[in-house]
């Protein structure tokens, strides 16, 4: 886990690129990687190469970064983990390749040696790297399938660069603020910003899952290498029965777990009372790491009720034998932490709040890594929208496809209703988006829904984000090929979405702020190829059920029973208690979750807008 | 075998044509058929008032003046010929050429230049912006105009820059100088349209710094190159600020007396707020002559961001050239050298093998 970053002057015309333009992007991002800094120019400086290290395999000086092929054709920065590196080192060693360190970053040159751009198909885990390739002048860029590194590039049509983080784009000094109105109204929509867009025009996302190549012709566009709905497809077409689940869901996770403990340092876990960060933990015993420190995050609001967690989550690490540690968090704490939250999200984000404050104790605890149970409502079918989209699907989809019924619809609920306008605002899209997959999963997901954005920002924007967004078209591509199950949409759906450019943002800004590497077992691709064929055959709980059961030593029955009814958190109250500065009136109509996420969204948004850069914050 | 695509070209004016636009066409079309990528390039002009032979491999048709006639005329030569490859010279076309390679089944390159770029056109004009395969733009500033109207993949849309011909090197003017009577003058410049309706070359405002200038002490005198009916209210605005003397209208002048011209100037000034590039900024520095202007929009490409000429605003403009005449005059071939190192015949055959090169990758 580190901070990348590069600059080429590809055209003939620009100027070569500054050194201090290099030094302030990758400094911007020295909480990525407290470890080292390094830097790389070209002979001709035409291109440059920047890293900031957080040193997790192969701890030696020698393995630091940006790194130089042996014979100085290739350089490269990366940013994650290849967990299938030891078996490619062996591999390409049979085939006379010489290694002068232990580390993952090396396996990237001689695989890019030897395969070229195809090299991305062979490596498992989360990556975002740069290569530059001396004697074609290019520079090769890759980011995981899922999305579980970012990587921010911009292109000002003289000159490209890229980094880890968009806020460290701008500190360079040499990139537009103006707004993407796409990423705008994406925030609006989604709660967070969704790729390929950002909160500014000039700076993109490398979509998931995609490589893109640079070289004196300019920026090529990116191309795809992964595709989540192609492989759930494939799984749909090989669907095994329901009987095989658990067998799938055993191998499958403890493999995955298997490779994520690869590390010279120690891996710890964030615990909750949720059977996906327990049954990890037990796979994580199976795996063979006997010694364990558990992270759980409780409130002191909910001691001694039934919300707190935290002895569910000490029941699990005694019947795992790890050592836990609870971390205890007030609303003082999270005020007095707001500040520095807010400047830490890279893009507005309506959640990752919980993400902050368990890496900071992971960090408190001395922990650099930390596995999370992140995906597995994903991967599992864990949420309701599994239940819901469907359902939704099956009860209003003729109904929306007749030609202005839901405007009408729409307006009879405003006229005789306006309190459920109020309380559940979602209700007036239902008809207006059921009719398609997309617009079903926006109804579940979405902050606000289209029809509504011309009263909470401005109409010519949000006229123009949605057109340039295409919010609906683009969860449809996401559906291409169509995995033909209704479980595996959804699957495809959120992980594709919500999971991307929400809960992996956040997991990588709040992790990173805390100089701690959080490791995503349950999203990964491998393991989501093994998956597959039952994906199609899980029914709500069955899922979760079969991962409860993956460890060699079962969860606790009482784990499965309790996570049924979920558990709270206070944040939402805290958030919604700061944007209105401390009080909620008494006798208030009781609010929705997503009024309370409505109301917070414009707050951190108007606090990511209002964001200087160091440079700026120096200036002023 | 491989078979290299035959393009048709629908631009305003290109051999014959005059100004920036014109000479833009002219020298990207041939650096395209240098590349020897394209088999065939048939370019259907609007205009082209003045008698130019395109070079081997171009075939320039007559002009077709009207808009209904030379839709029609694009049409019947896109149905009689093979065409693979439509080349749009002016976003005005756009939608017409976009129809052309639809019909057709050929890729789509769209050029923008500058103002007409610069505000979101009308819809068919975006849509057939975002159609297209590739989106050639004069200058970094156009692209990220472009880019703020049109929902289109930015890898699409990229900068090819204008050139500056070899007819434009460093040269000893004393001759001429002495000729107008400017021995021992400090000679300003300004090369471009004079249109009232336009406005944006900023000669007024290079008038409007002479007084200050010669209250510094230098002996100024501005030369002024070009046609356009704004003429007569940049006269009258030298004769309101007292500088008449000091002001001369040259009018047009044709390739080799603009050449010259370039070579006399001690500084070449342009603070116009409205170049999609400022090709004379290059022409002038090429010459050896330094070029000031503002740091607003394609000049600041032109200018190199500095790195070539003056970008400055336009508050500084008159300490600037204040500065810029108290230095004394760099070598000329060097400027000249740098000049074409950034903007160059190679700089434009290498933009126009990209160019190819993309449209390849894309088939």
């Amino acid at each position: 886990m580190c901070g990348i970053n590069g600059i080429v002057a590809y055209h003939p015309a620009s100027e070569a690129p500054d050194e201090n333009e290099l030094v302030a992007t990758r400094e911007a991002m020295r909480a990525r990687g407290p470890d080292g800094s390094g830097a790389w120019w070209s002979l001709d400086r035409r291109c440059g190469l920047g890293h900031r290290r957080l040193s997790i395999i192969d701890l030696s000086a020698r393995a630091s970064q940006p790194m130089t092929s042996e014979d100085g054709r290739h350089v490269v920065v990366f940013n994650g983990e290849i967990y299938n590196y030891p078996r490619l080192r062996a591999e390409l060693e049979n085939d006379g390749a010489r290694f002068r360190t232990a580390s993952d970053t090396e396996v990237l040159l001689h695989l890019y040696a030897r395969y070229g751009t195809e090299m991305v198909h062979r490596l498992r885990g989360m990556f975002a790297f740069a290569i530059w390739d001396e004697e074609l002048r290019g520079l090769f860029l890759a980011r995981d399938p899922y999305g579980i590194k970012p990587l921010y590039t911009a292109n000002d049509g003289w000159t490209f660069r890229f980094a880890s983080q968009v806020k460290a784009l701008l500190a360079g000094g040499h990139i537009s603020r103006d707004l993407e109105p796409a990423g705008v109204v994406g925030f609006h929509l989604f709660g967070s910003v969704p790729e390929p867009f950002t909160l500014y025009r000039e700076v993109r996302s490398l979509p998931a899952g995609h490589s893109q190549w640079v070289d004196p012709a300019g920026p090529r566009e990116p191309k795809p290498f992964a595709n989540l709905a192609e492989v759930l497809a494939r799984g749909v077409a090989d669907r095994v029965p329901a009987a095989e689940i658990p067998d799938r869901v055993r191998s499958g996770v403890l493999d995955s777990v298997r490779a994520h403990l690869l590390a010279d340092v120690e891996v710890g876990i964030f615990l909750s009372a949720g059977v996906d960060s327990g049954a990890l933990l037990g796979c994580v015993r199976d795996a063979g790491l006997s010694e364990i420190r558990a992270i759980t995050l409780a409130f002191e609001e909910f001691r001694d009720t039934a919300e707190d967690e935290a002895p569910l989550a000490a029941r699990v690490c005694e019947h795992y034998g790890a050592n836990h540690i609870v971390r205890c968090l007030r609303e003082q704490e999270f005020i007095d932490d707001l500040p520095a939250i807010l400047d830490a999200m890279d893009q507005p984000s309506i959640d990752g709040v919980n993400v902050w404050f368990v890496a900071k104790a992971a960090k408190e605890a001395g922990l650099k890594v930390a596995i999370s149970g992140l995906g597995g409502d994903e991967l599992l079918a864990g949420y309701p929208s599994f239940v819901d989209v469907p359902r939704w699907r099956r009860r209003f989809g003729l109904l929306a496809n007749v030609p202005g019924l839901a405007f009408l619809a729409r307006n009879f609920i405003r006229a005789v209703a306006p309190n459920v306008c109020r309380t559940h605002p979602k209700a007036l899209g239902v008809l207006e988006h059921s009719g398609s997959w997309a617009g079903a999963y926006l109804l579940r997901r979405g902050l606000f829904l289209p029809h509504e954005l011309p009263e909470v920002m401005d109409a010519e924007i949000a006229r123009e984000g949605l057109r340039r967004l295409k919010p609906l078209q683009r969860l449809a591509a996401s559906l291409t090929p169509d995995p033909d199950s209704d479980i595996a949409r959804v699957c495809v759906l959120e992980s594709a979405h919500y999971m991307r450019n929400q809960l992996l943002r956040d997991a990588d800004w709040a992790g990173m702020a805390h100089s701690l590497e959080i490791r995503v077992p349950l999203v990964d691709f491998t393991m989501l190829k093994v998956l597959a064929p039952a994906i199609p055959s899980l029914t709500p709980g069955s899922g979760k059920a079969a991962l409860a059961k993956a460890p060699a030593v079962p969860l606790p029955g009482a784990i499965l029973t309790r996570a049924k009814t979920g558990f709270g958190v206070p944040t939402g109250a805290w958030m919604n208690a700061a944007v209105c500065e401390g009080s909620v009136p008494e006798g208030r109509v009781l609010e929705a979750k997503g009024v309370i996420s409505r109301r917070w969204s414009r707050a951190v948004l108007n606090g990511a807008l209002a964001t200087k850069t160091p440079v700026e914050a120096h200036a002023a | 075998m491989r078979r290299f695509p035959a393009m048709l070209a629908l631009v305003t004016d290109a051999f014959g044509g005059r100004g920036g636009i014109a000479q833009y066409n002219r020298d990207f079309l041939a650096a395209l058929a240098k590349t020897e990528a394209v088999s065939s390039i048939t370019v259907l002009p609007r205009h082209a008032p003045d008698l130019s032979a395109p070079p081997l491999a171009v075939v320039q048709l007559p002009a077709r003046r009207g808009w209904i006639v030379y839709s029609i005329a694009a049409l019947r030569t896109a149905l009689f010929r093979r065409v693979d490859l439509v080349f749009c010279g002016h976003l005005f076309m756009a939608p017409l050429a976009l129809l052309i390679a639809w019909l057709k089944g050929a890729k789509l390159i769209i050029q923008t230049h500058g103002i007409e770029a610069w505000r979101c056109p009308s819809r068919w004009q975006r849509a057939a912006l975002e159609a297209a395969d590739l989106v050639l733009c004069v200058s970094r500033h156009t692209r990220a105009a472009v880019l703020s109207w049109a929902a289109v993949m930015p890898e699409r849309v990229i900068v090819v820059p204008n050139t500056v011909r070899e007819v434009f090197s460093p040269a000893d003017g004393s001759k001429l100088r002495a000729v107008l009577g400017l021995e021992g003058k400090r000679v300003l410049l300004t090369v471009g349209r004079m249109d009232s309706r336009e406005c944006y070359k900023g000669q007024d405002r290079v008038i409007a710094a002479i007084p200050d200038l010669v209250e510094r002490g230098h002996d100024v005198h501005y030369l002024v190159v070009g046609e356009g009916t704004d003429r007569s209210r940049l006269e009258a605005l030298a004769r309101d600020a007292g500088v008449s003397e000091r002001v001369s209208f040259l009018g047009p002048l044709g390739l080799q007396s603009l050449a010259e011209i370039y070579s006399i100037a001690d500084l070449f000034v342009m603070p116009s707020t409205g170049e999609g590039f400022g090709v004379a900024f290059l022409e002038a520095m090429a010459s050896g002559t330094r070029a000031v202007g503002l740091d607003f929009a394609g000049a600041k490409d032109a200018l190199a961001d500095g790195h070539l000429g003056t970008a400055v605003s336009e508050k500084e403009l008159c300490p600037a050239i204040a500065r810029l005449l108290d230095e004394s005059k760099p070598d000329p071939i060097t400027l000249a050298t740098a000049v074409r190192v950034r903007f160059g015949s190679k700089t434009l055959a290498a933009s126009a093998r990209a160019v190819m090169n993309r449209m390849m990758e894309a088939t």
